[in-house]
């Protein structure tokens, strides 16, 4: 009895004490790890671990995460304890990094709490679940004068960047003064803030508002934004310029870029052969995209670069899924380039180098000039190696199979992003002549030559990529229950661009923790298959229906009085016919959707049965064998 | 390092799973009830999923360990006990710790040998995609670190009891606690009566959380800490009884 008083005494002891032990070990030992991700997704990049090393005095972050609210409430919101999770192990490593410059807090606001107060003062979101429960997911970074910057809510569709939006709010409150960047353009990026009364009240004069887009309001987050006019003489006081579709720029204006570079200046331009959101382009599908294709050519070339004219850049390999118009089908569109780390990892560059989910709509294609002594010209951004350019004209823009019917592999990778830095000589060594606005009209001078640098007198350092679409509102953003959210990489490649051009290149080197891509590509590879086999069929199924018609006509034209009848019965036997035709190839095209439906389930159905069953069968032969030999042994013993 | 007396028992307890239908049955159904869920039809599904990742793999294996684990263990020590054996193997020339420890790492090597017989899985997804292998490998330790955990426990129930039904229930409630104790539910029901450290506690000790953090990929000194804490300390548990039992 004294026996087992001891016993159950020492296995009590044994309990308590390893519960404290693991207790202490997880808040000692948690802080040791080691990160197996391929995307480190647990490890602090060089460019964070250097800001964090720039801290001089103390910072404060108070992680806010309502999980008491979470764990009341759905399947969808308790999934937030997850990244919640990772949050913290990521804030764990920021404050193992800061040379104990970083306090961490997680709070955990109930409602009605001076830390639900705290939160919503600092400018967090907060979400009612229930009448009762509220739910705050947010970072709030204060520095020892008070000054505080906020992650206003972590939405897990942004994991890719909380690296970045971390790192960026650590560096911006330890570096209040903003860059400043030009914004050039013949679109409507930028526009006048206008307060919601004046808007209203605009709306009610009936005069219609502009608004800046997402992507500029975005920018507004960490630069200063100076709208440049397109009729400029001189591009001054700005940390970069940003040119956003150059198109019908003013000589006056590209010799302003020009000289802008000759300075030593840092251009991010993006260009476009047909950029499709100008709308101020007159709408005639048969003008086809010169309308609304940039023009920097002129200047660019000297930079040892230029938009390949009129030609598009296409790779079946990266063809986006889409519908080309409300009432047609999903299918692989050939304009819309998904860019995966096939296109950007194999550059090893910072700005592009970890991003895999970039979405181009018709991108042109760059080409290199001349070769220019002491420029480096690097690609950031490529197809795949079979990528090529094609061309689109008239009624192609809005029919997707014929731009298929056009296109075919190519050899090497086309360029949708190049870095050009180095020394550059003028597009305009003799300068140009301008028109004078004489005021006084006294003068009979019309006309004055402006003279610049003939040449770099510092190194420069332009990005150039081939699209303007992909920034805007409708291909870079997307709207959810927790309202605008970036919905690819496109804006962040843009922001890599520009950070990385005026200046903060720890920051730079920090951004986006790009998921690598991880589909199953042998079903990809099925699926592109099937896709072109129901195409063909498609496109043969329109051709009879064509040549139908076509013969319908003829025999409306060769009808009169006297064989009215016979042509009646003429076009009754050939609508019979090509009703039977197209029976017939409905019939394969559901043939081919069905093949290519079927052997991805098969495929499916193969894997599951190796994995279910293949070794379990081989274990039960196996033992049978064993047992087999087991009862020979013994009736050979008996 | 290790004695010669636990790796006698070793190679004889792991020869024992194979020379019996027991050891083919339990691999059997690991295996085939892993695969069908792994590739359960539904949303959760490995194959409607495309993702060249295991995560559907991992999410179940916890919950068939606090079936299969148990079932396992429960013959350990309590079949040697209703048999009497126990008195025999107690009088043999070697402590109790070297049979617990011999005992022990048997089943857990044979634990090992079912998780690694999951391997198509692997070349499954290594075929169809890109996976993160060092993630996957990471998945595998922590299944592993799970199998021990819970079979330290059900080695000590076994210990407990000779009746295999009573460890087995006794193993799996006890797993399952062990595995729940991190998960919203208790830990709401906790925080309505107790305070925040005893909250905080409790999460420290949930098997999910730490599992769930290796699989994906991170392995923090705590996370391995907790499993050599817990699987020692159930371990060293058994060992105390069964010395009581000798000693009797």
């Amino acid at each position: 009895m004294k026996k087992n008083k001891t016993n159950l005494i020492i296995i009590a002891f044994s309990i308590l004490s390893m519960i404290f032990m693991i207790h202490i070990g997880s808040i000692i030992g948690g802080k040791l790890k080691v990160d197996f991700t391929e995307e480190n997704l647990f490890t602090l990049s060089d460019g964070s671990k250097a800001i964090l090393k720039q801290l001089t005095s103390p910072l404060k972050a108070t992680l806010y995460y309502s999980k008491t609210a979470a764990n009341k409430g759905s399947e969808g919101i308790k999934t937030f304890n997850l990244y919640s999770e990772y949050i913290n192990s990521l804030l764990k490593e920021y404050a193992a990094n800061s040379r104990n410059n970083l306090k961490l807090e997680f709070v955990d606001p109930r409602p009605d709490t001076k830390e639900e107060e705290a939160a919503v003062a600092a400018g967090l979101k907060r979400f009612n679940l229930t009448e009762s429960e509220t739910y705050i997911f947010g970072l709030v970074i204060e520095n020892e004068s008070g000054n505080k910057k906020i992650i206003e809510f972590f939405d897990p569709a942004g994991q890719e960047n909380i690296e970045y939006n971390i790192t960026k709010l650590i560096y911006s409150i330890n570096n209040p003064r903003k860059k400043t960047i030009g914004v050039l353009s013949s679109l409507p990026v930028l526009q006048e803030d206008v307060s919601p009364y004046m808007m209203q009240m605009m709306q009610m004069q009936g005069r219609k508002v502009e608004r800046s887009w997402i992507f500029t309001q975005l920018l507004k987050e960490f630069f200063t934004l100076k709208k440049i006019n397109t009729e400029v003489e001189s591009i001054e006081a700005v940390d970069a310029l940003l040119i956003i579709h150059p198109k019908g720029f003013s000589e006056k204006t590209l010799w302003a870029i020009d000289q802008y570079v000759m300075d030593g200046g840092s251009v991010l331009a993006l260009v476009d052969p047909n950029a499709i959101t100008d709308t101020t382009s007159p709408a005639n599908p048969m003008q086809g995209p010169k309308a609304s294709s940039s023009d920097l050519n002129r200047i660019s070339r000297q930079w040892g670069v230029e938009l390949i004219d009129n030609q598009y850049a296409g790779d079946k390999y990266l063809t986006g899924k889409g519908r080309f118009s409300a009432n047609s089908a999903p299918a692989r569109i050939l304009p819309l380039l998904n860019c995966n780390q096939k296109c950007t990892s194999v550059h090893k560059d910072a700005i592009s180098s970890q991003l895999s989910n970039l979405m181009l709509i018709y991108p042109g294609a760059f080409k290199k000039v001349d070769f220019i002594k002491d420029v480096s010209i690097t690609p950031i951004l490529t197809t795949t190696d079979k990528g090529n350019t094609y061309t689109a004209e008239g009624y192609e823009f809005s029919n997707p199979a014929a731009l298929w019917e056009k296109f075919s592999e190519g050899t090497k990778p086309l360029v949708l992003g190049y870095k050009i830095i180095g020394k550059f000589k003028s597009a305009y060594p003799t300068g140009i002549t301008v028109d004078v606005d004489n005021k006084d009209k006294k003068s009979n001078v019309k006309t004055k030559t402006l003279t610049g640098l003939t040449a770099s007198t510092k190194e420069a350092a332009i990005i150039m990529f081939s699209d303007v679409d992909f920034i805007h509102d409708q291909f870079a953003f997307k709207q959810n229950m927790f309202g605008t959210s970036i919905s690819n990489n496109n804006s962040t490649l843009v922001m890599n661009a520009l950070e990385s051009l005026a200046g903060s290149k720890n920051l730079m080197s920090v951004r986006s923790k790009g998921k690598l891509n991880r589909s199953f590509d042998v079903i990809d590879k099925i699926e592109f298959e099937a896709d072109q086999r129901t195409k063909n069929k498609v496109t043969l199924i329109s051709g009879r229906i064509q040549k139908f018609q076509k013969e319908l006509n003829m025999l409306g034209r060769a009808a009169n009085e006297n064989n009215i009848a016979l042509i009646q019965n003429e076009s009754i036997r050939k609508k019979k016919q090509l009703n039977r035709a197209i029976a017939k190839l409905k019939s394969e095209l559901r043939e081919a959707k069905r093949e290519g439906r079927e052997s991805i389930e098969i495929i499916g159905k193969r894997l599951q049965y190796i994995n279910t069953l293949l070794i379990p069968m081989i274990l039960v032969f196996i033992g049978f064998g064993i047992y087999r030999r087991r009862q020979k042994l013994i009736n050979k013993q008996s | 390092m290790i004695s010669h007396s636990v790796k006698v028992i070793f190679k004889k307890e792991l020869k024992n799973y194979f020379s019996s239908p027991l050891g083919y049955v339990f691999l059997t159904i690991f295996i085939f009830a892993i695969g069908y869920v792994t590739f359960e039809p539904g949303r959760g599904s490995f194959f409607q999923m495309r993702q060249s990742d295991l995560s559907a793999f991992f999410k179940y294996v916890p919950w068939l360990f606090i079936i299969l684990v148990p079932a396992v263990s429960m013959k350990l020590w309590a079949e040697e006990k209703k048999s009497g054996t126990i008195e025999l193997l107690l009088t043999l020339p070697v402590t109790v710790t070297e049979a617990v420890l011999g005992k022990f790492l048997a089943a857990w090597a044979f634990l090992a040998i079912a998780l690694i017989c999951t391997f198509p899985l692997v070349l499954t997804v290594a075929y169809l995609g890109n996976p993160d292998l060092g993630v996957i490998f990471i998945g595998y330790i922590a299944s592993f670190l799970l199998a021990g955990s819970f079979l330290a426990i059900g080695n000590f129930f076994s210990a407990l009891t000779k009746n295999q039904v009573v460890s087995f229930i006794l193993s799996v409630v006890f797993c399952y606690l062990f595995f729940m104790a991190g998960s919203p539910p208790t830990l709401e029901f906790l925080s309505s009566f107790s305070p925040k450290y005893v909250v905080n506690l409790f999460e420290s000790l949930s098997v999910l959380d730490h599992f769930s953090s290796m699989s994906a990929g991170l392995i923090a000194l705590g996370d391995l800490w907790f499993y050599a804490v817990l699987i020692t300390g159930w371990v060293f548990g058994s060992i105390v009884l069964l010395t009581d039992k000798k000693q009797a």
